[in-house]
């Protein structure tokens, strides 16, 4: 049988790899050192850019088969420099020892636990130039893996040994010396320490060196500058600019990788301090390479649009120039391409959020190449990140009121896929998803019954009930926002599904930022038609209790804010309303406790001070028949005599003082 | 509580001289508003460039905050004014920004309200001066709009200079903006009615009423648009919220 026969000569042949694989293995252990020298050789070629073969040979124990062959070939050597077939052993344990480690993190893992390190490390102090050039080649692989051990900069002499590595006439062990400070140097003072022992001169001399080495330390440098405004005010203010010229220079690079390593560089050192690199041009130039980098179809392409995100997030001035020069035109031709790899997906979508994040021209351009089909597409993508990054996108394309207000985002196309999203098995897209319903339950229309009709209320409200705190704020802010000036039966059946008895639990919830946005929403609701008041009155009045108790504990200006807003709407209220508010604005007085009222109205704050002159506007205006009972009442606990210290009586520019 | 005055230009198109038009502007690509609660103290600015600040921050002109009253149409022909509703849909004081909705009641040729989105350019000399540069507004015609209301008076001397770029408007009682509406949200651009003019506008920080000026080249001049702060029935005012992520 075809079948049968295709399955015998499939199993021969794994078995044939197999024994190979073993019979390599059991060379290795010769006590022949010529037998295990060609052994050695032999793995060294067959896992060569080769994972699956890496790591066929990780499982059979070639990784302490190899660290005890260097192990017993340094033990061995002795420094004399004609030695050369066991310098020549060492030198191929060492290269087989770095092929494992290269790009592969299970490697780096077998190779740092068959104990190889401090043995390698001894090798860059031998006589021999092969066996210091083939120790850092492969201690420069383990370093550029997050596995590899923190070399302690803080240490004595560990300073002076990687200068000596960074002077190497050795590209390979300057190279190794600039991997280690990308791997290892963390705090700002590892950064400072650096500084002032002149390691940035070095790498700046090392960028004239090959490619490579000029790669490596860029990368340093961006890692010394990393949010060190002292480091890099001394480092620009150096030698009148050349240093920082040199790398400007090479953002023009003929290699793609040099040109996304040095606008890195770049990007690190204007994040840091933005009063840096403020000329046009340079800011022209950077931000065309790295969209052009975009482009790349390796792994600097998958990069670039990271580097991007960096260059523009939060800064209106590179969003607009980046604008200006078709990025988003140019991203989305990007997002367009079949097959893309789920990294570059989900960085081109970051870069996108972050180009739609603060400009409408952004966002009406981004609506306009309809681009939004595609991202919507991209909330079903198997990858988390990317179901993620498409919900960040759909975020800042969505904060657009003039989109919003056109209903653009609330239609079963956009709302059904988000929603399913609430039920994501990764916590990171349930709070993405959570922060796009957010933005697109502010309908300014009456197109809400779409969004409730697809089961969104209900998500929301069990979300609300979540053990975790960031998505109990994120489905609170969600209702808060739905209930903005919705119609009535919208409110109805939100407060219906959160029951008084949990919105007053929630009022009390441990974490601030919840209790915040659960106060938020009971002002919703209690704004609009009149009798919407009264659901601060249901079941004996738990919610109106629950915000005065908040009240009187309030530590964060914003849960002040909201709750006196609370107030002050349920104050607009009839006469029993308003007398409502009045026993939680006066149930402290009683016991000699000062009312929070009469501290919110001394506030620093002007929007906590303006929150609670509203209420007592609305309690004291003479629309409502028990206002000069109320008036009294208030001057008794002092309240009106904080009021008129304030200056604050008028009832309309009550925000300005 | 009170009507608002809702400010709509009549033009009879010289190919359709029939169709009634509305007249609104267009507006500029601003940020949008992600918090919308006030914004807390007003930052002073001292030296030759006072007035690079922010307008007061005015509880009647936030997000929610909803106006009505009239929009006089009145042409030598006739006596007429349509009611108008008007509701904040947007404010970011940061950048100027202002946004919101024009309902027009009892519209001749409409068969139901006419309800448009405006976005508005509110003057803070940081982000906009008095001098509109667009919209076929010449500084002449910015200053002969602007005078109309009695608080830009005091103004005007500087505002002539220079359009009031030297003003610090941080602590004025008033806070004029331009309003130009965008689209029709509730009917089709072939409702009959136009969006092609703006308003001048001028809120008053002290009770809330808002007093504008239509502009458009081809419709008579100064209609007038006065609204004041509705409360929607309640005694009192209630404020609700929203906040972008």
């Amino acid at each position: 049988m075809p079948t049968a026969s295709s399955t015998t000569a499939t199993a021969a042949g794994t078995n044939t790899s197999v024994t190979a694989t073993s019979g390599i293995l059991q060379r290795l252990s010769s006590t022949d050192q010529d037998v295990k020298f060609k052994a050695l050789r032999e793995l060294k070629n067959q896992i060569i850019g080769n994972r699956t073969k890496k790591l066929s040979f990780l499982k059979l124990g070639a990784g302490p088969a190899v660290a005890a062959i260097l192990a017993e070939a340094v033990m061995a050597d002795d420094g004399d420099r004609n030695d050369s077939f066991n310098k020549n052993v060492i030198v191929q344990a060492a290269a087989v020892l770095g092929s494992f480690a290269c790009g592969f993190d299970v490697g780096v893992q077998a190779v740092l636990d068959a104990g190889v390190f401090p043995n390698l490390l001894r090798l860059l102090s031998n006589l021999n130039e092969k066996v210091v050039d083939a120790g850092a080649r492969s201690l420069k692989m383990i370093y550029q893996s997050k596995l590899a051990p923190k070399y302690d900069f803080l240490k004595e002499k560990n300073v002076e040994f990687l200068l000596s590595l960074l002077n190497s006439e050795n590209e390979n062990v300057s190279g190794l010396g600039s991997s280690i400070i990308t791997h290892s140097c963390k705090t700002s003072v590892e950064q400072k320490l650096l500084f002032d022992a002149g390691v940035l001169k070095k790498l700046i001399i090392l960028l004239e060196g090959s490619p490579s080495l000029r790669d490596s330390s860029l990368e340093s440098l961006a890692t010394i500058f990393k949010n060190n405004l002292e480091v890099v005010s001394k480092f620009v203010g150096s030698e009148s600019g050349r240093a920082l010229s040199s790398i400007i220079e090479l953002v023009k690079d003929r290699f793609a990788r040099t040109r996304l390593l040095a606008s890195w560089c770049l990007i690190v050192i204007r994040n840091t301090s933005p009063c840096y690199l403020q000329d046009i041009a340079v800011k022209t130039k950077l931000t065309n390479t790295v969209l052009e980098l975009v482009g790349d179809p390796g792994q600097v392409g998958d990069e670039a649009s990271f580097a991007f995100s960096s260059l523009i997030a939060e800064k209106e001035d590179m969003q607009k120039l980046a604008f200006e020069i078709n990025a988003i035109d140019k991203l989305y031709s990007h997002l367009q391409k079949d097959s893309l790899h789920p990294r570059r997906f989900e960085g081109i979508l970051l870069a996108l959020a972050d180009m739609c994040s603060k400009l409408e021209c952004c966002r009406s351009r981004f609506l306009s190449l309809q681009a939004l089909d595609s991202v919507i597409v991209a909330l079903a993508h198997d990858s988390a990140d990317v179901r993620t990054a498409a919900c960040i996108c759909l975020r800042s394309v969505s904060r657009s009121i003039k989109n919003l207000s056109a209903g653009c985002f609330m239609k079963e196309t956009v709302v059904f896929p988000l929603v399913r999203l609430l039920d994501d098995p990764s916590t990171s897209v349930q709070v993405a998803a959570l922060g796009v319903i957010s933005n697109i339950v502010v309908d300014f229309t009456t197109r809400r019954s779409s969004f409730i009709r697809c089961g969104g209320v209900k998500q929301l409200v069990q979300l609300s009930k979540s053990m975790d705190a960031t998505i109990r704020l994120n489905a609170l802010w969600a209702l808060r926002n739905l209930t903005f000036q919705a119609e009535n039966k919208c409110k109805e059946r939100v407060f219906m599904e959160l029951t008084a008895s949990l919105l007053a639990s929630l009022i009390c919830d441990p974490e601030a930022f919840v209790q915040e946005q659960a106060l938020a929403l009971v002002r919703n609701l209690v704004d609009g038609c009149i009798n919407s008041v009264e659901c601060v009155f249901a079941e004996d009045g738990i919610i109106l209790d629950a915000v005065g108790r908040q009240l009187q504990s309030a530590l964060k200006v914003e849960i002040g804010i909201q709750g006196m807003y609370v107030l002050s709407n349920v104050a607009t209220g009839k006469e029993f309303h308003k007398e409502a508010v009045m026993k939680q604005l006066l149930r402290y007085a009683e016991t000699g406790t000062q009312s929070y009222i009469v501290k919110f109205l001394q506030s620093n704050d002007s929007r906590l001070r303006t929150a609670a002159v509203w209420a007592i506007v609305n309690l004291t205006s003479s629309l409502g028949a028990g206002a000069s009972g109320r008036v009294v009442k208030l001057r008794d606990a002092g309240v009106l005599r904080v009021r008129t210290a304030v200056g604050q009586f008028s009832a309309f520019d009550v925000g300005s003082t | 509580m009170t009507l608002w005055a809702y400010y709509w230009a009549i033009l009879y198109r010289a190919m359709e001289p029939k169709t009634v038009q509305v007249r609104r502007i267009k507006s500029v690509d601003q940020e949008m508003p992600v918090r919308v609660v006030e914004s807390s103290a007003h930052s002073q600015v001292s030296g030759a460039n006072s007035g690079q600040t922010s307008p007061p921050a005015c509880t009647l002109l936030s997000v929610g905050q909803a106006f009505s009253g009239t929009q006089n149409v009145s042409n030598l022909q006739k006596e007429e004014a349509w009611r108008v509703n008007v509701r904040i849909q947007g404010c970011d004081l940061e950048h100027g920004y202002l946004c919101g909705t024009m309902e027009a009641l009892n519209v001749p040729m409409a068969d139901t309200p006419v309800v448009t989105f405006w976005e508005g350019e509110i003057v803070d000399t940081k982000n906009y001066t008095f001098y509109t540069g667009k919209w076929e507004a010449t500084p002449e015609d910015d200053i002969r709009h602007w005078t109309k209301f009695p608080s830009f008076q005091s103004l005007l001397t500087r505002v002539e200079i220079d359009g009031g770029k030297s003003l610090d408007l941080s602590n004025y009682p008033y806070i004029f903006m331009r309003w130009k509406e965008q689209y029709f949200v509730n009917v089709g651009t072939d409702c009959g009615l136009t969006i092609a003019g703006f308003y001048y506008v001028c809120f008053s920080c002290s009770d809330g009423s808002i007093n504008g000026f239509y502009y458009d080249p081809n419709s008579s001049p100064f209609q007038k648009l006065e609204l004041k702060t509705t409360n929607e029935g309640r005694s009192g005012f209630s404020f609700s919220s929203y906040e972008l992520q």
